[in-house]
């Protein structure tokens, strides 16, 4: 087993309250991350990423814990850890995104640290589920749909 | 036929010495458990079992020259495995990129 992380930097033109809104809500993470989730953004909350489709909707359950949410400013959580345990540094992977107003938008650090093989099993589900069932084609579609109704109900 | 993917050709990677062995064969061509024990700060014995963990996961082709063997790096194998550890990244990548423009989307929306 060896320890690894990912380090991404990023801007974003929105505000850093909404680009945490769109980081920590389920609505959010269901477009940005194709899984549906039932996690509050509250300290110490566990819940599901689920992946899959008609068929199979619960074809791949992946448990999150949140441990830090602090909005506007930042949000982590860990993942991956084995169903119905406790997450722990030694079995799971750490997300943390920092925000920090840079000009009329965010700046948005992201940090994913862990062991890798956890973090190359859970990618290489991503990808096959990407590729596979979700184009970023039909991606984009749902967005503006779910832009739209953002919109006319907001 | 297709190595299958799994844990242990990212574990037998995963390994400082067994991808320093890869960095060697890559450069000389070929090699030997006693050329890389050479090279090495292990001995014979060692640098044989990790070639056994490397060709069990089909990264090095082994072929019997005399009384040793002779290794070398499967190049396709290699592919496929530094294409995975990439993919850890890529889907953050991904992710983010989508995380931005969900944002900036909304933003916009908001200042209509």
């Amino acid at each position: 087993m060896e320890f690894g992380s990912i380090e991404r930097e990023f801007h974003v033109d929105a505000s850093p309250e909404v680009v945490f809104e769109v980081i920590s809500s389920p609505v959010h993470i269901r477009e940005w991350w194709s899984a549906e989730t039932d996690i509050e953004s509250v300290p110490g909350a566990t819940g599901e990423l689920v992946w899959g489709d008609s068929a199979t909707p619960r074809a791949n359950v992946v448990p999150i814990t949140v441990l830090e949410a602090q909005s506007p400013r930042s949000f982590s959580f860990r993942w991956c850890h084995p169903n119905g345990e406790v997450a722990t540094p030694s079995n799971s992977l750490l997300v943390t995104f920092v925000l920090t107003p840079s000009g009329a938008g965010t700046s948005v650090h992201l940090t994913e640290s862990g062991f890798r093989e956890m973090g190359w099993e859970a990618a290489i589900l991503e990808q096959h589920y990407n590729e596979h069932i979700v184009g970023w084609d039909t991606h984009l579609a749902h967005l503006r749909d779910y832009l739209m109704q953002l919109i006319t109900t907001g | 036929m297709t190595a299958p993917v799994n844990d242990d050709l990212w574990s037998a990677i995963g390994d400082p010495t067994r991808r320093r062995m890869l960095d060697l064969l890559l450069t000389d061509g070929v090699g030997t458990a006693t050329s890389l024990s050479e090279q090495l700060p292990v001995t014979r014995q060692a640098v044989a079992k990790h070639l056994a963990v490397l060709d069990r996961v089909g990264l090095v082709n082994v072929t019997p020259i005399g009384r040793e063997m002779r290794y070398q790096v499967d190049d396709a194998q290699l592919a496929r495995a530094v294409a995975q550890l990439a993919a850890v990244g890529a889907t953050w990548d991904a992710r983010l990129r989508r995380i931005k423009q969900i944002a900036e989307a909304i933003q916009r929306s908001q200042q209509q």
